[in-house]
């Protein structure tokens, strides 16, 4: 180092002075143009249930991002517009989103039926695209910019009811029989399929197998049905009103199954939980998450805490142990991919999001070729001990064991499903 | 008997009016314009927004030839729209064929189905053929559900193609000047209808007002209502054509959608139902309204919006917003 005299000891000194402060508030204060993150979301409509909290965790990631610095030092906005829980108006938000708020980054809505009719627009325009809670939505388009969150692999239509199938099997006596419900949308079909074709395989005897109208308000007549067919083992695959009205129904019917349940999408919100108190009891549910000590990730927890509250204020699903982890690890991947890449180049973002492992809050993430987890990771867990129509048991480990797969198991299945009688 | 005889009427001088070869020629002339204007402004969103806004003047339109000159309320306008978008899914599946001959095929299906609608409805009038109507979009939705080669209940994808016809750069922009024609034609042919000296337009009238009475001085009252029927379900199909290639994706609840049954018949009521210039004038104020509130309050306020704008309608302009015009004429 060259000699520096008391002048320019004193230059530097000032220098010094000006930027270390000029950086540090560069790290807290992003400025420029901000980078807009555009999707749409379920706000209104029969998925609104899951949107809300979806649409809140994205903001609030975005808050967090921001006080952390923003992204490439620039400020994150996100842009949503409610979709209604119709796909219909998926294709007329997307294209506004690119061509009219000339976003940078686009993201997906909450459920497949959403996911699946943004697909051609987001195709069109060459953007990578990251979705949320969409199961094989791939499988026709093989788009290579698409990111699913949804840890149910490549091939739902054979792997998603594994786990069920599985539970099954491992009980004592051994069922001879299962009785298959579903549904009729998309998703529930290629849980069905799936269930039909490892059922088969198992030498199970498939003794009913219907699929009922979305439009279906009385689900007496399909569980009484189900119980003259006498199955050992019940598939059953629903949307949140359906889901109450299947146990409600149950309940009534006084109904004494050996194992019950399925992707019954319902008591994964907290309303729903809250409503159905003690009838949860025995059910088995395919989920994502469950606050069990054997399913921790660093930052699950946490990020937990920290939405709660901004839930309560929002008067949103208030434990958000389904919906936010994943809406969180959507954004997080987006960002790690920015942050990777170092700009928006799509191409780019793409080809990184296909090489990287990302460290989310929902535990190390990768994508194969469809964009999909290259081994799924459904599991199934089961209600147990539910009293009354209190909150805080759902927040304790014990009230929803995690039953398969191994490594996460936290409880033993307990039987028969008896809707709470 | 007197020999009185009455004074002579004096003759009116015939109003002067638009011949149907010029009011076509207009209609092909305003349709270039917007395409222009469309070109002009060249964002795809713009393309999108005026296809909405467009399948609507159609549906609209198509609706009126049977509700607002013929008085038949049709609540089954998402059946034939619906109809229309799946004969493209159903015909570009099984024969690969591009937008323009489905559309030709959704107008044939459509015809078909109205004309049986017509037939089936002969002694309905009134409240029951307006039930009978939503009947057949419960049918029709139920056989869409379970027909798995369209689809069924999943929904079917249909990719726009690669190739985009001379001169457009987009299919986005193609498909807009389609339904600018489309809507341009369906206007035309209402005019028409509304103006024809052979007799449709003034015996749908008479239908509209008492059918036994024009059944008794000779109108042929099942012909016409049966000619209506058929053009206007062939023309609601029609509207439906160019819906799944403008989404991408088309399924049985969006496609039977309660919006398209309450926009088709709010429209014209908005309008005026008495000309053709009312569902042009109800489509384009109500649609736009919507596709505006879509992407900017929330979507949900959309059928919010044609209630009020109803209600508004109901209260201070029962003959819609033409009939506030005449009105001020008079």
């Amino acid at each position: 180092m060259r000699g520096l005299s008391r002048r320019g000891l004193g230059r530097a000194a000032v220098a010094a002075a000006i930027t270390v402060p000029a950086t540090a508030r560069a790290q807290s204060t992003p400025s420029g143009e901000p980078i807009r993150i555009g999707g749409s979301m379920s706000l209104s409509g029969g998925l609104a249930g899951n949107g809300r909290p979806a649409g809140l965790t994205h903001k609030l990631w975005a808050d967090e991002v921001n006080a952390r610095g923003g992204l490439l030092g620039r400020p994150v906005q996100i842009v949503t517009y409610d979709d209604q829980s119709s796909g219909a108006q998926v294709p007329g938000i997307y294209t506004k989103l690119i061509d009219v708020d000339k976003v940078d980054l686009v993201v997906s809505g909450y459920a497949t039926a959403i996911i699946a009719p943004a697909m051609p627009v987001v195709m069109q325009r060459n953007r990578a695209f990251v979705s949320l809670f969409g199961t094989g939505v791939n499988s026709e388009f093989k788009y290579d910019r698409y990111f699913s969150i949804n840890p149910s692999g490549s091939n739902p239509n054979q792997t998603f009811a594994k786990g069920f199938i599985e539970l099954a099997l491992a009980m004592d006596p051994k069922p001879r029989s299962i009785a298959i419900v579903n549904l009729d949308s998309d998703f529930h079909q290629r849980a069905a399929e799936s269930a039909r074709a490892l059922a088969r395989s198992a030498g199970l005897r498939v003794v009913y197998d219907r699929a009922y109208p979305p439009t279906t308000v009385d689900f007496s007549p399909i569980i009484r049905a189900v119980q003259a067919a006498r199955p050992d083992v019940v598939f059953v695959g629903s949307y949140p009103p359906d889901t109450a009205g299947l146990l409600r129904a149950a309940s009534e019917l006084r109904v004494n199954f050996q194992l019950f349940g399925g992707p019954m999408i319902g008591p994964h919100i907290t309303a729903q939980k809250l409503q159905l108190g003690p009838i949860l009891n025995n059910l088995v549910v395919w989920d994502v998450y469950a606050p069990e000590p054997t399913l921790q990730f660093p930052g699950t927890a946490s990020l937990i805490e920290r939405y709660q509250p901004v839930a309560a204020r929002e008067g949103t699903d208030a434990l958000g142990y389904y919906v936010p982890p994943m809406a969180y690890t959507q954004m997080q991947v987006l960002e790690q991919a920015v942050k990777k890449v170092g700009s928006l180049d799509q191409a780019a973002l793409a080809k990184a999001m296909h090489e990287t492992v990302f460290d989310t809050v929902i535990g190390p993430v990768r994508f194969d070729a469809q964009g999909e987890w290259p081994e799924p990771r459904d599991i199934y867990t089961q209600y147990q001990g539910v009293q009354g129509n209190g909150v805080d048991q759902f927040k304790k480990a014990g009230t929803q064991v995690i039953l398969y797969p191994a490594q996460y198991k936290s409880g033993e299945l307990r039987k028969p499903y008896t809707a709470g009688a | 008997m007197s020999d009185a005889t009455l004074p002579a009427m004096p003759v009116l001088p015939a109003p002067r009016r638009m011949g149907h070869a010029a009011f076509w020629l207009a209609c092909a002339v305003a349709a270039l314009a917007v395409i222009a204007v469309l070109r002009g402004i060249g964002s795809e969103y713009a393309y999108f927004a005026a296809t909405f806004v467009l399948q609507y003047v159609v549906l609209a339109t198509a609706w009126n030839i049977l509700g607002g000159y013929a008085g038949y309320v049709n609540f089954g306008a998402a059946a034939f729209f619906a109809a229309g978008a799946y004969t493209t899914v159903a015909i570009g599946k099984a024969l690969g064929l591009s937008l323009l001959p489905c559309i030709a095929f959704a107008a044939l299906v459509g015809g078909a189905l109205g004309l049986g609608t017509g037939l089936l409805t002969l002694r309905l009038r009134g409240a029951y053929f307006a039930i009978a109507t939503l009947c057949l979009s419960v049918v029709l939705q139920t056989l869409v559900v379970n027909w798995s080669y369209v689809g069924g209940s999943r929904g079917a994808y249909v990719i726009r193609p690669r190739d985009v016809p001379w001169p457009f750069d987009t299919y986005g922009g193609y498909l807009c000047a389609v339904v600018v024609v489309l809507a341009a034609a369906a206007i035309a042919i209402a005019r028409t209808i509304e103006k024809s000296r052979l007799g449709l337009g003034l015996g749908l009238a008479a239908l509209r007002d008492d059918e036994q009475a024009a059944e008794a001085a000779g109108v042929p009252t099942l012909r016409l209502k049966l000619i209506a029927t058929t053009i206007s379900g062939a023309m609601m199909a029609v509207a439906g054509a160019p819906l799944p290639l403008l989404g991408s994706y088309v399924e049985p609840n969006s496609a039977f959608g309660l919006a398209y049954a309450v926009n088709a018949i709010a429209m014209p009521l908005i309008g005026g139902t008495a000309s053709w210039a009312g569902p042009l004038i109800g489509a384009v104020v109500l649609a736009s309204l919507q596709q505006a509130a879509t992407v900017t309050i929330s979507s949900a306020a959309n059928l919010l919006i044609v209630g009020v704008v109803l209600v508004v309608f109901v209260c201070a302009a029962p003959h819609g917003i033409l009939g506030l015009f005449k009105k001020g004429a008079r």
